[in-house]
């Protein structure tokens, strides 16, 4: 699709944000992908006129990183965290759940096209393992059916609260976060709970601390 | 003209530090990389991503050395030693060696093992290597990752990624020389590959040399994949033919055809480059040749032998005698224009010759006679890189002189801003210089080079400050063969380079024309730039030539466009031609009717052409590769070169004049190295030369059309690119370039297309937006579709019509 007058306006806004424009080319991609549902070759141009570098400049970039799509995500982006801790606490029981309710496999479309699934790697979520996301909003503690039942929730257009954040939204809305930070959403939700700091809490009742810094290899 | 060096006191000593290597003890410069130094005691450590010219990488991780003090193996390619570092290669550190023999186990891991049917087998690098530092077996079982073999970078360049080591020396190539990075490594991770964009193909003018520094059989050249084996293969050194950068090239032929060239390291002129059009535009010299000579017969071309035709031509050209003149064209050796300098006045007795076949004009030829001809080599590709400013007037270094562009690039990096250019068209090629760019319509370019003179201001550039720029040690004036197409610019030029005491050069589009001026093939103007008209120029050239100095013209002849005008009117007895095309003059049609109003033509050629048809002599001559001669740079350096074809021979240019010569009993060399000899026994000129031509800048009247700008891009409709399909697809699509305010001025629609007209007719073609000069259309002079000079009859800076040209 053709970018839109709108779209470039907002791309070079984006642009202007940085001293060195092409470092804007990370957000660029995201806004990108909140207007086309994925990396279009349109978006690539668009994105290579505004900052002045050839368009396989920018798809050196958008390659490299997962996050970018080359195939319309859909309404909504799925993930579920299949590393270590997830995978053993239940994320590939998740994932073989999810993969059966949803008939796509990794880094697929649904066959309407609502929802994407991808295995995805650790979110730093690990004290709520396993965890999903909704179009990058975290889902802790997820069981087979919990996940299940999220997705059911979503086809019938519910809301669906994100256990640690606003509202789930979608795909396009968090793509456009990612361009734009400030959405106003930041405080939507907890990001610090109690199971969090129970680490921190057993340290300091045990005195544990990181050992010190040896003299000279600071910072 | 003369360029102050830059040595000496001015630049200290560079600091060195002791180092050792496997032990051994060797002084380097501060900062050598431990490869380099390595290579210094004759220790070569393998490699992949390493290039001397590319910045280093570390990507392949072949060149592991151990570094005392360090706890793991270091990339040699990479590490810069420091004073007292001590390093161990693979020849005395088991742990390099352990390294090195892991990494090409891990990079043979997805290499496929098709060696005997790879482009690269027989001179890979990762073959040799790989028997000099691996294990002669694998511990991987598993299956091999495989791609749909292979896929286009571009219609020249193709890819077959299972090959690739991901050494990144092709997209640190397109990015840092030729700076068009269209060529990326994508998918990061274990797909990791080398592509372009989706719609964006490869097409640099330099990807030739991708195919080249790849250190595996990735990347291929349509032209030669799967044509030879290297070492079915007969090298010979030689000099590019296409343009005045005159590249050092490598040509590769078997059984008597040519297979390939590659560019030839000479740090000098091309380093380790060249351009795509010297690389793959050599299939011209096979087709449409003439195989024999022949004679007009009844109006009608007939064979002839050759003791037939060369007795008419000589019987023609004797009788015509001092009336003849003499179009030698810009695409000879130095040693075939010689040839056509002496024979116009050893034997005809005229000096009605000129070796310019495009725009010219008597101010150029003036300024050519005062300030070029015969001078040595002082404005150097050294002296490019090191210059503080370089100030470009109607030269377009990538189109027109690659080399230079790709050193102007290289300068730049270090350099920004080191670059001027004064053109109608901001063009990316000066983006890639880092250039600064000062508009100028066609034809006001005198005026600009006046200003920067008396210091005024024009836009936003201060002149004054461009003119303190050109007085230090080491300023350049580049000013272009199409400087001739404005009167006054190459008096301005001198003026100001007079003023400002920077060196000037002179830098034109074909790879003969310098040399054929050095030579004389320039009314006026004898060899080694003597003045025609000096007698003490005249007896030495006599003395040279065994000739009697009072049977050489005295008088300078015609040349350019007076010439052809004489001989349409049919007052020329007969014209001697050289490799011409009609479509390179200004007026084609003027150059068509001079040979077609001459009574007797005699025509030296390589293949079948329009000047062919019309000619009553026709001889035939050979093509570069079946000769050996010498180019010049634009520098004034020269190129000697050896013979690669040495079956069915042709005769070179002089090597026939010779004949013709002989016929009429007036012996003069024709080998090459008679003609060397000959040439360099006359030596350099220390009289008196040609004064510079002093024609004042013109003023520019206000019109109300369109003014035309142009120049030849690299690749285009040359005649010499014929035979060339994949690179002819990477050539720069045929557009028109104006500003958007004259475009939306003149009502034309975006994407659309303009029609473009002048006095003999029109082009239409797509336009794109530029930034350039307000009212200027700028059109590709020859390429498919747009001929600007048949197609117009228009010459640049001349007026044309704009107008919306319908659909696209
Ligand atoms: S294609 Fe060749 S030059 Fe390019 S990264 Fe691969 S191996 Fe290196
Ligand atoms: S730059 Fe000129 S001399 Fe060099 S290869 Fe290209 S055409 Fe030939
Ligand atoms: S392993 Fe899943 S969030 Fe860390
Ligand atoms: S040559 Fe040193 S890492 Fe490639």
């Amino acid at each position: 699709m053709a970018i839109s007058e709108a779209t470039r306006g907002e791309l070079a806004e984006l642009a202007a944000r940085y001293p060195r424009p092409r470092s804007a080319v990370l957000p660029m991609l995201h806004l990108v992908q909140s207007v086309e549902g994925e990396v279009t070759t349109d978006g690539i141009h668009a994105c290579a006129e505004i900052l002045g570098i050839t368009p396989a400049e920018v798809t050196a970039v958008s390659t490299f990183y997962t996050m970018y799509k080359r195939k319309p995500v859909g309404t909504h982006h799925i993930g579920v965290c299949i590393n270590t801790m997830c995978g053993l606490l239940g994320g590939d029981a998740v994932y073989a759940a999810l993969q059966e309710r949803l008939g796509a496999g990794h880094d697929q479309p649904t066959a309407d096209g609502m929802f994407w699934l991808e295995r995805i790697e650790c979110q730093a979520a690990c004290t709520h393992a396993p965890v999903m996301t909704v179009d990058w909003e975290f889902m802790d503690d997820v069981t087979p059916a919990s996940a299940i039942d999220v997705i059911d929730r979503l086809e019938r257009g519910e809301v669906v609260q994100s256990t640690r954040g606003p509202a789930i939204r979608s795909f396009a809305a968090t793509e456009r976060s990612l361009a734009f930070p400030d959405d106003g959403l930041a405080d939507e939700g907890s990001s610090v709970d109690d199971k969090m700091l129970a680490g921190l809490r057993v340290a300091r009742e045990r005195g544990q601390a990181a050992p010190a810094i040896p003299s000279g290899q600071e910072g | 003209m003369t360029i102050t060096s830059n040595t000496g006191a001015e630049v200290a000593k560079a600091e060195t530090i002791a180092v050792t290597v496997d032990g051994v003890g060797i002084e380097v410069p501060k900062g050598t990389l431990a490869i380099r130094a390595a290579e210094l005691l004759g220790i070569e450590i393998p490699r992949f991503c390493d290039h001397p010219l590319l910045d280093p990488v570390a990507a392949c991780r072949a060149c592991l050395i151990e570094v005392e003090g360090m706890p793991k193996p270091q990339p040699a390619c990479a590490q810069v030693l420091s004073d007292g570092m001590q390093i161990r290669t693979q020849q005395s550190s088991p742990v390099a060696r352990e390294a090195q023999e892991g990494v090409m186990e891990f990079l043979l891991l997805n290499h496929p093992l098709d060696c005997p049917v790879c482009d690269k087998g027989g001179e890979c690098p990762l073959q040799n290597q790989a028997m000099q530092v691996g294990r002669p077996t694998s511990r991987f079982e598993e299956d091999k990752r495989t791609f749909p073999k292979p896929i286009s970078v571009s219609a020249q360049i193709l890819l077959d990624r299972e090959r690739c080591v991901s050494c990144a020396r092709c997209t640190r190539f397109a990015e840092q020389i030729a700076g068009d990075p269209m060529l990326e490594l994508l998918e990061r991770g274990a797909k990791q590959q080398v592509g372009t964009a989706t719609d964006e193909p490869f097409d640099s003018y330099f990807s030739g040399n991708t195919v080249q520094i790849c250190p595996v059989g990735a990347l291929t050249s349509a032209a030669y994949r799967f044509r030879s084996r290297p070492f079915d293969l007969v090298s010979v050194p030689t000099t590019c033919e296409h343009c005045a950068s005159g590249c050092s090239l490598r040509t590769d032929s078997r059984r008597g055809t040519i297979t390939r060239r590659l560019a030839w390291e000479d740090p000098a002129v091309n380093e380790d480059w060249n351009c795509d059009k010297g690389r793959f535009a050599f299939t011209y010299m096979a087709q449409g040749r003439i195989t024999t000579p022949m004679v007009r017969e009844d109006g009608a071309l007939r064979p002839a032998s050759w003791p037939e035709a060369i007795a008419i031509a000589a019987r023609g050209l004797a009788q015509a005698g001092s009336g003849a003149g003499v179009l030698a064209g810009g695409r000879l050796t130095m040693e075939d224009a010689y040839g056509y300098a002496r024979f116009a006045r050893a034997v005809l007795g005229t000096d009605d010759i000129d070796f310019r076949a495009r725009q010219s004009s008597d101010e150029e030829a003036q300024f050519l006679a005062a300030r070029i001809a015969g001078t040595p080599a002082t404005v150097t590709y050294e002296a490019l890189e090191r210059a503080p400013i370089v100030l470009l007037v109607s030269l377009e270094p990538e189109d027109e002189s690659p080399i230079i562009f790709l050193r102007l690039r290289k300068a730049s990096r270090r350099r920004p801003a080191t670059v001027v250019a004064i053109s109608p068209v901001r063009t990316r090629g000066m983006d890639k210089m880092a250039a600064t760019w000062l508009p100028a319509a066609p034809g006001a370019e005198a005026g600009v080079l006046d200003e920067i003179m008396s210091g005024g201001s024009l836009a936003e550039t201060s002149m004054a400050e461009l003119r303190d720029r050109l007085q230090a040690p080491g300023a350049v004036i580049l000013v272009g063969e199409r400087a001739a197409d404005v009167p006054g610019l190459l008096s301005a030029v001198a003026r100001l380079a007079d003023a400002t005491g920077a060196g000037l050069a002179w830098v034109p589009r074909r790879a003969g024309e310098r040399g054929a001026l050095d030579a004389g093939a320039l009314a006026g103007l004898l060899p080694g730039g003597r003045p025609l008209t000096d007698a003490d120029a005249r007896d030495a050239v006599a003395r040279a030539w065994g000739i009697d100095a009072g049977s050489l013209p005295t008088a300078a002849g015609r040349h350019g466009t007076p010439l052809l005008q004489a001989a349409s009117r049919g007052e020329v007895a007969a014209l001697l031609v050289g490799g011409i095309e009609f479509a390179d003059f200004p007026d084609p049609s003027l150059a068509r009717a001079a040979v077609t109003a001459t009574a007797f033509v005699v025509s030296l050629e390589q293949r079948h052409t329009e000047v062919t048809e019309l000619a009553d002599v026709v001889l035939p001559v050979a093509v570069v590769a079946e000769k050996a001669g010498t180019f010049l740079t634009w520098e004034g350096r020269p190129r000697p070169f050896g013979q690669v074809l040495r079956e069915d021979l042709a005769m070179s240019d002089a090597g026939v004049l010779s004949m013709i010569a002989a016929e009429l009993g007036q012996p003069s060399p024709g080998d090459v190295p008679a003609l060397r000899r000959e040439l360099g026994s006359l030596g350099p000129w220390s009289g008196a030369r040609a004064t510079t031509p002093g024609v004042p800048a013109q003023a520019i009247t206000a019109r109300a059309g369109i003014t035309l700008a142009s120049w030849r891009l690299l690749l285009d409709s040359g005649a010499m690119q014929e035979g060339e399909p994949h690179l002819a697809a990477t050539a720069r699509p045929t557009v028109a370039r104006l500003s958007e305010a004259t475009a939306s001025h003149a009502g034309l629609a975006p994407a659309a297309l303009v029609t473009v007209s002048g006095p003999r007719g029109s082009v239409t073609l797509p336009w794109e937006p530029a930034e350039m000069v307000d009212d200027v259309v700028w059109l590709p002079l020859r390429s498919p579709g747009c001929g600007v000079f048949a197609d117009l009859g228009q010459v640049v800076g001349g007026e044309v019509a704009i107008t919306p040209g319908g659909a696209a």
